[in-house]
């Protein structure tokens, strides 16, 4: 919401300078977002040109003779199109900042001749965007006159953020009676006369539809005779202050209104509109081209006010541009309804129009204000285009009730924390036009003034006081935690998990992997390539890139990679903890890392080879950062499109994935054939129990320094054998004497068997009570090998 | 019988070793059971004992002699031949390695984990909720009902699934949801932060359309907006590591928060560089406010006997105003380059 200074002056008396009373918005909650000041463009002064000549070494360009009233000439070289003699501008000379470019002016040559100054556009002021020549000044200021006084700069801007509650403070009248709750000066009355003598029928009439759910009450007046044309300079100027383009004196007072009290009202041109208006809801097959000169198709749930055949406007969203006032008209029909804010806003979302009236319609109006409205109105139109007026005509009831509030005054104590007088309370109150009745010592009747509909229970109240009472106000109180809170985060799951996440984010740092975040979203391509839920697609994404939920972090992080590698990365390790989306209900959060090994230019420190089995060894690793053993899962070949089927890996436990991971499926790699060396692990974190993943486990292993034996086996199995079983097979025999099993060789060959391997593996055995012999060695060996044959029907081999 | 001769042969012999094998084979062809020296001793048998003993001195006189030569010249050639082994093994010590930095985590993970801290140590305890929401926990429950105002305040991202009214499920816009949850699920008192992703569609230099909060509450018979202001001038001091932060609280509107406030702290730029905590210009940190009891009562808690504050912090925001980061978009750009330039490794995180 933008106002000027002199504007607010309209309706507040106050002796208060700009910066005071920008403060005082802010401590209010209109917060002031922007404020512009032009005083300093004093400097800039009004010049004329006197002459003018075609630059010789370029054809834009001209040399002209400019005079700022003062002693001498002086030469500028400018391109605008518009350059005339005798056309009055405004010039800065060298040294001065122009803040529309950013630059201090300093003399020198443009293409061999010398340029002393500029003739500034309105972009070069930033007073607009308009860049299409220089400003032409066409009112009487003699040369010399600075820029403030002949561009009616005088006038300092605010522009302030207005809360969806304030919709009282969408008119400038509306924050000067904040201002003077405040204490910050005192309204003004406003400043107008009622027409007295209305002289005729209105031609037009109105109706409400019974099934029209959006308006209640409109009320009209008709003008006859008038001559529109261009507004008065004050006029114009106030719209143009804002940023709002003048059209013509009936339009730009209904823009004026809207602004100035709030309160959006429409003017038609009567004579092309029927006789015979009303407020219906629209038909499946109306259109309606509207001021903004797009066509909207309607539809049964949209309130259109309405003649005899043709929609004339979409209720409290915008008018018509066919029924619109131009300078040509000579009868205005002036509309002034109350609709209601959730339709509007219904309207005004499914149609994508943001209009002035739409964001204050759907805010909620001042009920009281219709009639204000209207005569406000009447009276402008009148004074400036003249004419003569009709008599009322209206449809519907204008019904309203000001809320009662019964409000206790020790609440305010209880939520605010510091105290404040039943005075001081109710002197807040009243200076914010709160009717305050039936006080005793606890609490008060309260009225709520019309245009506060925000207001209806006795929070919103203390809100009201601690706004204007001022937040500095409450004191700074720094609550003890309790043993109780303490030990509640001590125990709590959710803090555990995150003391997790940074051990795992540690663990992975160290072993050389980077955290990168990436949108929870899937691109379209992602989504094609990976087969994802349909019903995760979002309906309203920005782009391509971000139009569905992802079901896992491959595709986003082989982009992430594909980039990092362009840049001339060589390192392409990185990982990312956070959410994958299977459904619209489940949602889980895991630990997903890439790795892509590219050649090394450097043959002299070459990496080394990296493969499933170095990959394996980096899970095991941030598994046991878990505190886990990867060869205590259930491990199987994946099933999964995402990886390559002969060289990834599931891991469960029970019927929980814990994790998988291998090398990424060459079809996917085909988008991204620079990383066809790629290999990715997901970790399931969240399925592991909280606690095991916190502390240690339980193994207690004892250091022993009787003399340990190691004895290989090599034993031919079948190859689909599944190793992570024979592992644990070994490990159970004899828990006290077998103190490592390390896999180390495997050997294939026709002489064992096609469908055999031949795997050897080193035990090492130690007891913590003696130095076994050989005896006690022979025996175990001998266990090994039973039960090793027996349970995966295994040959030992010679 | 010339012993001195055979001593004279020995030691240029030994001399013109050049390895320690060589030398090897000169001990063994004088000293060993075959060599010149031995030999010497077996032609004695044929002397007087006289002579025998005049000469049997000499002769052990030499291979004492000989013996020291050998042990000295053989500590001569094993330095001799250490040091060849050692200049054989010289490299280039100045080959550049391939270019290496250490892994880091994003800057963002060094919020999260300060964040949660610094409210563990006062008591809050850290609760979730999904990123994909029903419209009843991201608005209605927080008292923005359809088609007011103030869902146009966030720009919601829609999913095609409906949740159990048949309403189009939206991704959380604020972490806000995980108050009803908890609320709804708990009973007072209720102290926790929930840290997490937040969505809006909104993509430019400032916005990006993925983005991290932190949502506090606390619930209690008594909490009040004077421990509101407490609590999170606490945070923010210890989170910017200031001492007496400068700070504003300001009137602003929340639908599931009244009174509301936002809190801004100030900064000045000196030198190009941005100071938290003092100046005389403000920046937005958090909006905050007294827990609305609509809110409330929608989780069936009787307001008249709880009441307490909640509060919700750009978390990203508060990184790159603590690091001086510049664009949020390059959070998730998913550059290691800018991980590596600011980004925390194992030392710092």
């Amino acid at each position: 919401m933008k106002f000027t200074y002199q504007w607010l002056l309209q309706h507040l008396e106050t002796e208060k300078s700009p910066e005071q009373i920008g403060d005082a918005l802010t401590n209010l909650g209109l917060e002031l977002e922007n404020f512009t000041d032009y005083s300093s463009y004093s400097k800039f002064v009004v010049a004329t040109i006197v002459d003018f000549k075609k630059h010789p070494n370029a054809d834009r360009l001209n040399i002209c003779q400019v005079d700022n009233g003062g002693e001498k000439q002086f030469q500028v070289i400018c391109g605008a199109p518009n350059v005339k003699k005798g056309l009055k501008g405004i010039f800065a000379t060298d040294g001065m900042y122009i803040p529309g470019t950013d630059i201090t002016l300093k003399k020198g040559k443009i293409r061999g001749e010398i340029s002393e100054g500029m003739m500034l556009s309105e972009r070069e002021l930033e007073l607009s965007d308009d860049h299409d020549g220089i400003i032409e000044i066409t009112n009487d200021f003699s040369n010399g006159t600075d820029a403030v006084t002949a561009l009616g700069l005088n006038d300092p801007i605010f522009e302030i953020g207005i809360t969806p509650n304030r919709g009282d403070c969408l008119g400038v009248r509306g924050i000067a009676r904040d201002l003077a709750a405040k204490n910050i000066g005192k309204l003004k009355a406003l400043d107008f006369n009622k027409i007295n003598d209305l002289q005729f029928e209105s031609p037009i009439n109105w109706s409400i539809a019974k099934d029209n759910n959006n308006c209640d009450y409109v009320v009209s007046r008709y003008f006859k005779n008038v001559s529109n044309s261009k507004s008065p300079e004050w006029l114009q100027r106030r719209l143009l202050s804002i940023g709002l383009r003048p059209i013509n004196a009936l339009v730009d007072i209904t823009n004026y209104i809207t602004v100035d009290l709030g309160r959006p009202l429409h003017v038609f041109d009567a004579d092309k509109v029927g006789n015979s208006l009303s407020m219906k809801l629209a038909s499946a097959k109306d259109k309606i081209l509207a001021l903004d000169n797009k066509e909207y198709q309607l539809d049964a749930t949209t309130t259109i006010i309405a003649d005899e055949k043709n929609p004339l406007a979409i209720a409290g969203v915008i008018g018509g541009l066919e029924s619109g006032c131009t300078e040509t008209t000579k009868n205005v029909f002036l509309e002034v309804a109350l609709f209601e804010p959730s339709k509007v806003a219904k309207v005004g979302r499914k149609l994508g129009i943001n209009s002035d009236a739409r964001y204050r319609f759907e805010r909620g109006l001042d009920k009281a204000m219709v009639e204000e409205g209207l005569e406000y109105a009447s009276f402008l139109i009148n004074q400036i285009c003249g004419g003569e007026v009709s008599k009322n005509i209206s449809a519907g009831k204008l019904i309203f009730e000001n809320i009662k509030i019964l409000y206790e005054f020790n609440f305010f104590q209880k939520i605010i924390g510091i105290e404040l007088s039943q005075e001081d309370q109710i002197n807040i109150l009243n200076k914010l036009s709160f009717k305050v009745e039936d006080v005793n010592d606890d609490n008060c009747l309260v009225t709520v003034p019309s245009w506060r509909n925000d207001i209806q229970k006795p929070i919103d109240l203390i809100e009201e006081i601690i706004r204007v009472y001022g937040y500095d106000n409450i004191k700074v109180s720094k609550p003890k935690s309790t043993s109780e809170e303490l030990n509640n985060v001590k125990f709590s799951l959710n803090n555990k998990k995150n003391q997790i996440i940074k051990k795992l984010k540690r663990s992975l740092i160290a072993n050389n992997y980077n955290e990168i975040i990436t949108f929870s979203f899937h691109s379209s391509d992602a989504h094609k390539f990976l087969q994802g839920d349909k019903s995760l697609m979002l309906t309203n994404g920005i782009s391509e890139e971000h139009a569905f939920m992802r079901n896992s972090m491959l595709y986003n992080h082989l982009e992430a990679l594909e980039v990092n590698r362009k840049k001339g990365n060589k390192n392409l390790n990185i990982f990312e903890i956070g959410p994958i989306y299977n459904t619209s209900t489940s949602q889980e959060n895991i630990l997903f890392g890439l790795s892509s090994r590219l050649d090394l230019l450097n043959k002299k420190t070459p990496l080394p080879k990296y493969d499933f089995y170095s990959l394996t060894r980096e899970v095991a690793i941030f598994l046991n950062t878990l505190n886990f053993d990867i060869k205590q899962f259930n491990i199987n070949r994946a099933q999964n499109s995402h990886y390559h089927p002969g060289q990834s890996a599931e891991l469960h436990m029970g019927k929980k994935l814990i994790a998988r991971y291998g090398k990424v499926h060459p079809i996917i790699l085909e988008n991204f054939p620079k990383l066809s060396n790629s290999y990715s692990f997901e970790i399931y974190f969240e399925n592991l129990p909280i606690d095991s993943m916190i502390r240690k486990n339980n193994i207690k292993i004892q250091e022993s320094d009787f003399q340990y034996s190691e004895k290989d086996f090599s034993f031919i199995f079948s190859k689909d054998q599944n190793l992570y079983e024979v592992y644990r097979v070994l490990t159970g025999i004899d828990k006290k004497l077998i103190r490592q099993v390390e896999f180390f060789d495997e050997y294939l060959s026709p002489e064992i068997g096609e469908e055999n391997k031949s795997i050897t593996f080193k035990i090492t055995i130690q007891s913590s009570e003696k130095t076994l012999d050989e005896k006690d060695l022979e025996q175990l060996h001998q266990n090994i090998i039973d039960k090793i044959s027996n349970k995966f029907q295994a040959k030992l081999r010679s | 019988m010339d012993i001195q001769q055979v001593l004279k042969e020995a030691k240029k012999a030994i001399e013109s070793c050049e390895s320690q094998q060589q030398l090897q084979d000169v001990k063994v062809a004088y000293l060993g059971k075959k060599g010149k020296v031995t030999g010497l001793l077996k032609l004695l048998k044929d002397f007087t004992l006289e002579e025998k003993k005049s000469k049997g001195a000499e002769i052990n006189s030499i291979k004492v002699e000989l013996e020291e030569l050998i042990d000295k010249e053989q500590a001569i050639l094993k330095t001799k031949d250490i040091n060849s082994k050692l200049s054989n093994e010289f490299i280039d010590i100045s080959f550049p390695p391939s270019s290496q930095t250490e892994a880091k985590v994003h800057p963002i993970s060094k919020t999260f984990d300060e964040v949660i801290s610094i409210f563990a140590s006062m008591g809050y305890s850290v609760a979730e909720g999904p990123d994909i929401e029903s419209d009843f926990y991201n608005f209605t429950a927080l008292n923005i009902p359809e088609d007011h105002p103030a869902r146009e305040m966030q720009d919601t991202f829609y999913i095609e699934d409906k949740d159990d009214n048949d309403l189009p499920m939206v991704l959380r816009t604020h972490t806000s949801p995980v108050q009803i949850r908890t609320m709804i699920n708990q009973k007072p008192p209720i102290k926790i932060i929930a840290p997490g992703r937040t969505y809006r569609c909104d993509s430019d230099a400032t916005h990006s359309p993925m983005f991290h909060q932190v949502e506090g509450l606390f619930i209690n018979e008594s909490a009040n907006m004077s421990d509101l202001k407490g609590t999170l001038i606490e945070f923010c001091e210890k989170f910017f590591e200031v001492q007496n932060l400068k700070v504003r609280f300001r009137p602003s509107y929340f639908p599931f928060t009244e009174p509301s406030a936002e809190m801004d702290i100030a900064y000045s730029i000196i030198n190009n560089e941005l100071r938290i905590g003092e100046g005389d210009k403000w920046l937005e940190i958090l909006g905050c406010g007294m827990v609305n009891p609509v809110v409330l009562e929608n989780c069936k808690i009787d307001s008249s006997n709880f009441q307490g504050f909640a509060f919700g912090v750009g978390l990203d925001r508060i990184t790159m105003l603590k690091h001086g980061l510049k664009d949020i978009r390059a959070f998730f750009s998913g550059s290691i380059n800018w991980t590596s330039k600011n980004g925390f490794g194992l030392g710092d995180y």
